[in-house]
């Protein structure tokens, strides 16, 4: 009963306000994906942990660092089938502005532990070989336009070159990973040269985590609560989480951030869904004459009811849709330009589904509202609402 | 001559439908963009309400925060004593003191966990801030005893943070003795004796000096936020005492102004805080100013007709432009008031978050201040402007004969 | 010898219509005195209301010239155009002729905005238009709040308030009921015969013509016949204007 061409006249019939209201739903919707996928971006890092690998950290907090000894101990531990160490290093390339992360670690046992970081075999051998070398992450090597084989200075800004200098690193490598969890915006580099410059300079580093894999059919909470256990009476309690936790753990301390977007988001939301019923209802200001011609050429308040409704959802269907494809197609870019401080932006099916949801939604409101008003609408009412 | 504003004031009454969902709509847009500005105002007003400008912080040369800097005790002291230009009091002694920066991980009351800031002083530090530093419930923590103090504003958003309870920092138990209030940053923040701290955590020396100097004396330091973005840092002119500290041999030093170093520590956050009231500013605004055009439009098509009696009438196309912009300007600052008022249920509500550089969470509340409401309104009216310029120009150009012949 | 107040010499408009080119008034030469009533007739399409328009200045003449009010109307621009109309012209269409949103009082002031007259002033201007069209108790009213009659009467307070040369009508009765239009028509030839305004009223209704002093005829966008006519004086007011 519904003509589609009926449908589509209707919403010709002023242009510019359709393709006005479609182009706000468009760019609201497009923010709203935006928004959604920095959550999922977040915790997309837990959903990917690997839950046989588990965190050891200072059960006071991470500022504070473990003896090294403390890894023997924990290999030690039965169900722990191998270990590897990192220790956060907190330097800048020249200048403040130029951040991203540099653990000192175990070049022997890192691609074990961690196999989603992929290096071609030579450069890995090299890496492994080199005392003085690091691993960068292909992101990093993209921003700084870095090869294998170029020096790179650090200022150690929380680990001073006893020397009074920066350090420097030859790259050997440059590793890729798929998975967000494991960014490609990171530098290794030895632990031991670490801990033999600093030793020169009369300081002993610490570690701060300590990576431990899980043999497979021992009990993870066993693994974990005996992790716990071995420290109890030493200098330093442990902390025990599977990787997951410990990701969830940063996540968490932005503080309520899904509640934050959930607030912006609703906004948009109240703001678009004004906007669209703002626009039906002057449609039907127009078209009231129609309708009671419509009414007395015989159709059902039900079909005109449904007319409206319809009208409603193809305009905003039409602006979600564009929304959607516009998001999907500036991930890219958007994850480049938040690149420094947010790895790993990709917009994933649970947000398209929000987008679409949110789209038909509103598209449902903004019809109801005239529609319901146009049902009960007797002919010769409708006939006058023109005037 | 001008068409009387009563008209435009009472046209957007006339549709009332119309007029309210657009004021809503530009109101949650304002809303919105306000809670963010009110959200960076609260930070920034929190660590700028603590910035003194005589007193000065002493860090390790290459450091960029407490938190990376380090000395040994005798160091500190060394330090203390190789700078005359240190105010002096008669109760107190030289008003320097040696301070200590960790962190503990804490359950906040929303679950998960949380580095709160820690920080170990000597009785010094309470006499340089005695002024904007209150205890108000229970007592100071007395030297050389496992004793905590609370700021206020971490009471009821950390779990455990109460007046008598006990806090787990590595094996050694301290309890909470008091509670203080500070405006600025300290009043999220958990304090401690200094060596007793220390020894808890199993530092060697305290992060930095802190010292209240002598009236009118000139650091020379660099603003910090000149610093970090540089590849080529400038650095301090020849004679400064901040030249003198960074060249000696001893115990090299790098010195800011609190006032300096505070806004260093913030930047990043409210830089992002920025941006993103920015961005929301410029998307949610075009879906706004949409909307605003639409409204705008529908009501001349309403009204093409009085728009073609006060052409007949002798009225001329520039008062009628102007009249159409007013009344979307209305539009505007009445969705503006709407957006303030949507937002003031917002002003003094604790938020907290992780600040990056330091790593340690941040206690704070959104704060709806007077920059807020004026970016919210002048938001507002830029809203009703550029939303309501196409229909007015539109209605200015029509022309008396088509105008009139519209029912 | 009564002066042109209106003349026109091969008055010449045409209008494009969906690529074709349409001549309303061609050629047209038509003289009307000052202080007479005239009442513009045709079939639809002669170019009645067309005529009108480029008369009261709210259009420009393809061709020929107008000289209205000593004014030749081709010569004047935009801004002086509105300038002279809003002296010289008062307008009365046939329906919505107040804005809404403002009560009698303020529809009628209108015009008077644009004189330089001060506030007191133009109050008393448009009180007094009013209480000549016999609506002074409603001038709080709200358009809405009056009848289509009264509508059009507050129309015609609004057209006298600034004492122009020339009211022009277009159909000022086409939607009234038989009294009200006669009360509109009597209020009409009142201001013709005690203020001896100018008026032109074009008209389909060949009992609203009775009204006028002439009757002009339309056809083709050219000059048909003209009739003169004896207007009736209603009864009282015969002896009110030997009085006065």
């Amino acid at each position: 009963m519904i003509s589609v061409k009926m449908v589509w006249r209707n919403l010709m019939r002023r242009p510019l306000r359709s393709v006005l209201t479609t182009l706000s739903i468009t760019v609201a919707i497009g923010l709203i994906c935006f928004l959604s996928t920095v959550i999922t971006t977040l915790y997309s890092g837990i959903q990917n942990a690997d839950n046989r690998r588990l965190a050891v950290m200072s059960a006071v907090g991470l500022f504070v660092e473990l003896p090294i000894k403390y890894q023997a101990a924990i290999e030690k531990v039965p169900g722990v089938e191998m270990t590897t160490k990192f220790q956060w290093f907190g330097g800048y390339y020249r200048s403040q502005k130029n951040f991203f992360a540099q653990f000192a670690v175990d070049p022997a046992t890192l691609f074990d532990m961690y196999p989603e970081c992929r290096v071609p075999a030579e450069q890995r051998e090299a890496f492994q070989r080199g005392r003085t070398s690091c691993l960068i992450g292909s992101a990093l090597a993209k921003e700084f336009e870095w090869k294998v084989g170029d020096t790179i200075p650090i200022i150690g800004a929380l680990n001073p070159h006893p020397d009074d200098r920066a350090w420097e690193f030859q790259v050997a490598g440059i590793y890729h990973s798929e998975v967000p969890n494991f960014d490609n915006r990171t530098m290794f580099f030895h632990w031991d040269y670490f801990e033999e410059t600093l030793e020169a300079g009369g300081r002993e580093p610490g570690v701060g985590v300590f990576s431990v894999r899980v043999a497979p059919g021992a009990d993870v909470p066993r693994v974990i609560a005996d992790v716990e256990q071995a420290f109890h009476d030493s200098e330093q309690r442990v902390d025990c989480q599977t990787e997951a936790e410990f990701q969830r753990q940063f996540v968490t301390m932005f503080g309520n951030l899904p509640l934050f977007v959930g607030w912006i988001g609703t906004g948009v939301l109240i703001a678009i869904l004004m906007a669209c019923i703002n626009t039906m209802l002057m449609s039907l200001r127009e078209q009231g004459a129609e309708i009671g011609i419509l009414k007395a050429l015989g159709f059902t308040d039900g079909a005109t009811f449904g007319m409206l409704v319809v009208q409603s959802l193809v305009l905003c269907g039409l602006g979600g849709l564009i929304g959607i494809v516009l998001a999907w197609a500036t991930q890219g870019a958007i994850g480049t330009a938040l690149g420094t401080t947010f790895p790993g932006y990709t917009i994933q099916g649970v947000t398209y589904a929000l987008a679409a949801a949110v789209t038909v939604g509103v598209g449902l409101v903004a019809g109801i509202v005239p529609a319901w008003r146009a049902a009960n609408l007797r002919c010769v009412e409708a006939l006058r609402e023109t005037n | 001559m001008l068409i009387p504003l009563s008209y435009n004031l009472r046209s957007l009454f006339v549709r009332k439908s119309a007029t309210f969902l657009t004021v809503l709509g530009i109101g949650a847009t304002v809303a919105i963009v306000s809670g963010v500005l009110a959200l960076q105002q609260g930070f920034a007003s929190m660590f700028t309400a603590g910035g003194r400008e005589d007193v000065a912080i002493f860090l390790r040369p290459g450091a960029n925060s407490e938190g990376d800097s380090q000395f040994s005790r005798d160091r500190g002291l060394k330090l203390i004593k190789s700078i005359p230009e240190i105010a002096v009091s008669e109760e107190a002694g030289p008003l320097a003191s040696m301070e200590a920066y960790l962190a503990v991980l804490l359950p906040p009351a929303r679950g998960g966990v949380t580095n709160v800031p820690l920080r170990g002083v000597q009785p010094v530090t309470f006499e340089i801030r005695k002024e904007e530093l209150h205890i108000v419930a229970g007592r100071k923590f007395t030297p050389g005893n496992d004793e905590l103090i609370i700021g206020s504003r971490l009471v009821d958003r950390i779990q455990n943070c109460r007046l008598d309870d006990v806090i787990q920092l590595n094996k050694t138990p301290f309890r909470v003795v008091g509670v203080f209030e500070h405006e600025g940053q300290f009043g999220g923040e958990i304090w401690g004796d200094l060596d007793r701290l220390l020894a808890a955590m199993g530092r060697y020396g305290p992060n930095r000096v802190i010292a209240q100097m002598r009236p009118g004396t000139e650091l020379g330091s660099v603003d910090p936020l000149e610093v970090m973005f540089e590849d080529d840092p400038p650095e301090p002119a020849e004679g400064t005492l901040a030249a003198r500290l960074l060249k000696d041999t001893e115990v090299p030093a790098k010195v800011y102004t609190e006032k300096q170093y505070l806004a260093s520590q913030t930047v990043f956050l409210s830089g992002a805080l920025y941006f993103l009231g920015g961005l929301l500013m410029v998307i949610m605004g075009t879906a706004a100013i949409f909307t605003a055009t639409n409204t705008m439009l529908s009501a001349l098509a309403a009204r093409t007709h009085e728009v073609g009696i006060l052409l007949a009438l002798g009225y001329r196309p520039v008062p009628i432009f102007f009249s159409f912009l007013f009344e979307a300007l209305v539009l505007g600052l009445l969705g503006g008031l709407a957006g303030c008022l949507l937002a003031q249920p917002f002003n003094g509500v604790k938020a907290g978050t992780m600040n990056m550089q330091t790593f340690t969470e941040m206690a704070f509340a959104f704060r709806v201040t007077p920059v807020v409401l004026g970016i919210a309104i002048s938001f507002s009216l830029m809203l009703g402007l550029l939303g309501g310029a196409w229909p007015a120009w539109r209605a200015a150009r029509l022309k008396p004969t088509v105008a009139l012949r519209q029912g | 010898m009564t002066q042109a107040m209106i003349q026109a010499r091969k008055l010449t408009k045409r209008y494009k219509r969906g690529g074709e080119t349409l001549v309303v008034l061609d050629g047209l030469d038509l003289e009307m005195s000052e202080g007479r009533f005239y009442a513009l007739m045709g079939p639809s399409g002669s170019g009645k209301t067309t005529l009108l328009n480029l008369i009261g200045g709210l259009d420009q003449p393809d061709e020929g010239s107008l000289v209205v009010a000593d004014e030749e109307l081709a010569h004047l621009g935009g801004a002086e155009l509105s300038r002279w109309r809003a002296r010289n012209i008062g307008f009365v269409f046939q329906g919505f002729n107040l804005i809404p949103v403002l009560s009698a009082l303020e529809n009628v002031e209108l015009p008077l905005k644009l004189t330089p007259l001060s506030r007191a002033e133009r109050r008393k201007h448009a009180q007094f238009a009013l209480e000549l069209v016999g609506l002074a108790d409603r001038m709080h009213h709200r358009p809405r709040q009056l009848s289509g009659g009264q509508e059009q009467r507050v129309a015609i307070a609004r057209a006298v308030a600034t004492d122009p040369r020339v009211i022009l009508a277009d159909e000022p009765t086409g939607d009234l009921d038989r009294k009200s239009a006669d009360q509109v028509l009597e209020l009409l030839g009142r201001l013709n015969r005690e203020f001896k305004k100018t008026i032109l009223m074009v008209t389909h209704d060949p009992h609203a013509a009775e009204h006028a002093q002439s009757i002009v005829h339309l056809d083709k966008g050219q000059l048909g016949r003209v009739e003169e006519n004896a207007p009736r004086v209603p009864a009282g007011e015969a002896q009110r204007s030997v009085r006065t």
